[in-house]
């Protein structure tokens, strides 16, 4: 199978057919994040790796980190505690709910999903 | 031993009679020679025999006591392995994102295909839920009412009568400091005043004993403490000069003054405030108004001297000619400037208070030279962009909103407090809070429609735009004898405190009630609304 680069530019056969495989999963990551971004109320949402480090967010940079980090091990926490509870149970959504905001926590093996939304009251 | 007295004749010599016949009992210390009247005799001796020392012997026993033998033990402890380490604090180090790396993209692909589904839909659940609808939760004690905490005072400065002029918080919070001079002076005046300092977190705090003490030449108008430094302060004298000072240094507290130069205000100097250098946004220069017209920026150079690095005057023909104004006496062509607010929102926005009662719009990019005639060794540049419309007398506080970028307060000596937006000349609204004069208006830095305003008739009104538009939530009586409240500021880190100084040379620090300090849910979203429908 063929390399391809990932300048849009270089590719003169890009009019039609699949898309080489890194492309297409970057711009699909991109889309899907501007579809939650896009939802009534979404402050902001970034994507966070298993070490705690933030890979994209829609927020400036000292925020992110901050949240990053401060999520990252409440995570880890919480499913400590529903494993702990029940070694056959596993931790699948987190939400806080703050005066401000709501902050939603989606985990996996490798990453972490975060959207921070303004409900409406 | 019996003696047997006969009769004798008295002797002549009082005294020596006595004596003779005081020691007459014994033999006659003159010797045989002279036949006394009295005679010794010696009888037998009389002896009473002890009836009980006899019969009861002395008995003795012995007994002895000793201690029992201490049992010691040796032990001997000592550490086998043992490690070094050292604790630093660093200053904090800018963060930043690391790029992205392009080869987990499959792997985050599927990620988020597995987890979208799941995240939208509780997206929306929460957009429509009512589940927590009127739920609040109560994390801190609740206190019901304002209460005194402190009432500080200098009482060297309160004897020569002397009012509070500023008050100020440092950047910790832990330490107000509060300028001494008169208000109400109408010329020159050199008397001595001073700037204090308490420190209200130290133990054994005296309230009539500051912790710092800086006496100065003229009267201080005004005081601002350094963003960042917490021991640093800048003041503005009556004579036009502007200090800083280090509080925390008793011997020697003056770091910078900027002397009586061609490039001083002429005027009183009516407030001061830290602004981040263009460049180097950790270092500070201070900016300072007054009523000659000039707003001055001023930097701290090492031998002591503040150097003007920038400059804006005031002038009546380059006012923005979009509000209808009185028209001013000839001759006089500077707009005093009595205060001045910061946008949060835009750094180089700035409003101004005047003395002709309009605030002006300006701004510290602005281009266009100053045509005065001022001397001055940096070109004074026009700073003002919009000019707003009156209020009925001089203005003696501005405040720009923390929390909505358009929004600021104007107080003057109408009484009348206006709330503009920096989009229109009108105001949006006009509260009368007082019938005297109104000396300092300040928005709350925690809740978005509260603000505190300072009154001539002795008390701090506070203000709830969610609760009443028309008359004051609170009213704290500071002065009994209705002495006026010349200055007040909140302190931004413990935000239930609040600073107010008043004519009696004293500053009473409030506590505030949790409704002033807590923020309710939707009061961002609450202040937008009302700026929108006011303006309308």
């Amino acid at each position: 199978m063929t390399e391809w680069t990932n300048e849009p530019g270089l590719c003169p056969l890009r009019s039609s057919g699949p898309r080489p495989a890194g492309l297409g999963a970057q711009a699909e990551v991109e889309e899907t994040l501007k579809r939650i971004q896009s939802h009534k109320g979404v402050i902001g949402t970034m994507v966070v790796n298993a070490e705690g480090i933030p890979i994209r967010t829609t927020l400036d940079n000292s925020t992110t980190v901050q949240y990053a980090g401060l999520l990252h091990q409440l995570t880890v926490k919480a499913r400590s505690t529903v494993r702990d509870i029940d070694p056959q149970n596993d931790l699948t959504f987190l939400r806080i709910r703050s005066k401000k905001h709501e902050i939603m926590v989606a985990p996996d093996k490798e990453y972490l999903l975060i959207v921070i939304q303004n409900p409406c009251e | 031993m019996a003696t047997r007295v006969q009769p004798w004749q008295l002797c002549p010599a009082g005294s020596a009679g006595a004596e003779a016949l005081a020691t007459g009992g014994a033999a006659s210390p003159e010797g045989p020679g002279r036949p006394g009247p009295l005679q010794d005799e010696t009888l037998g001796v009389a002896s009473v025999p002890s009836q009980w020392r006899g019969v009861q012997g002395i008995r003795r026993e012995t007994r002895s006591c000793q201690t029992a033998s201490i049992s010691t033990a040796e032990k001997a402890a000592q550490t086998r392995k043992h490690v070094d380490a050292q604790v630093q604090t660093e200053a904090p180090v800018p963060v930043s994102v690391p790029p992205t790396s392009l080869h987990d993209d499959p792997r985050l692909a599927a990620f988020l295909r597995r987890v979208e589904a799941m995240v939208i839909r509780e997206l929306n659940k929460n957009w429509q839920s009512h589940a927590f609808d009127g739920f609040e939760v109560n994390w801190t004690e609740q206190q019901p009412t304002v209460t005194c905490l402190h009432t500080l005072g200098y009482p060297p400065a309160q004897g020569q009568g002397l009012h509070v002029t500023s008050v100020s918080w440092n950047t910790t919070g832990s330490v107000v400091a509060c300028a001494y001079g008169r208000l109400d002076d109408g010329d020159w005046s050199t008397l001595k005043s001073f700037v204090c300092a308490w420190n209200l977190d130290r133990r054994g705090l005296n309230p009539r004993q500051p912790s710092a003490v800086v006496e100065v030449p003229s009267a201080v108008m005004c005081l601002a403490f350094h963003p960042t430094q917490p021991s640093h302060v800048a003041g503005g004298l009556y004579s036009g000069e502007v200090l800083v000072w280090d509080v925390s240094n008793p011997e020697d507290p003056l770091l910078w003054r900027t002397g009586l130069t061609d490039d001083t205000h002429t005027d009183p100097v009516y407030q001061v405030v830290w602004l981040p250098e263009p460049r180097h946004s950790h270092r500070f220069q201070v900016l300072s108004v007054a009523t000659d017209g000039k707003v001055l920026l001023w930097q701290g150079l090492g031998a002591g001297q503040l150097q003007l690095t920038d400059g804006f005057a005031l002038v009546v023909q380059q006012l923005p000619r979009n509000a209808k104004l009185k028209k001013p006496p000839r001759g006089e062509t500077e707009v005093g400037a009595t205060a001045v607010a910061f946008s949060s929102f835009d750094p180089r926005l700035f409003v101004l208070g005047t003395e002709g009662g309009f605030p002006l719009k300006c701004s510290l990019a602005a281009e266009e030279a100053a045509l005065t005639r001022m001397p001055s060794s940096v070109p004074l540049r026009a700073p003002a962009q919009l000019t707003f419309s009156p209020h009925g007398g001089p203005i003696y506080s501005v405040s720009c909103s923390p929390f909505h970028r358009n929004l600021f307060l104007s107080a003057g000596t109408d009484g009348h407090i206006h709330l503009y937006s920096m989009l229109q000349a009108q105001p949006l609204a006009s509260l009368q809070l007082s019938h005297k004069y109104l000396f300092a208006v300040r928005w709350s830095p925690v809740r978005p429609l509260v603000f505190a305003a300072a009154s001539g008739e002795g008390d701090v009104q506070l203000f709830d735009l969610q609760k009443s538009s028309q008359k004051p939530t609170v009213s704290i009586k500071q002065t009994q004898d209705e002495s006026p409240v010349y200055c007040l500021e909140f302190n931004c880190q413990r935000t239930q405190l609040l600073a107010a100084g008043d004519a009696e040379g004293t500053v009473k620090v409030w506590q505030l009630s949790t409704e002033f300090t807590e923020q309710g849910p939707r009061e961002t979203e609450d202040l937008e609304q009302l700026a929108a429908e006011v303006a309308t």
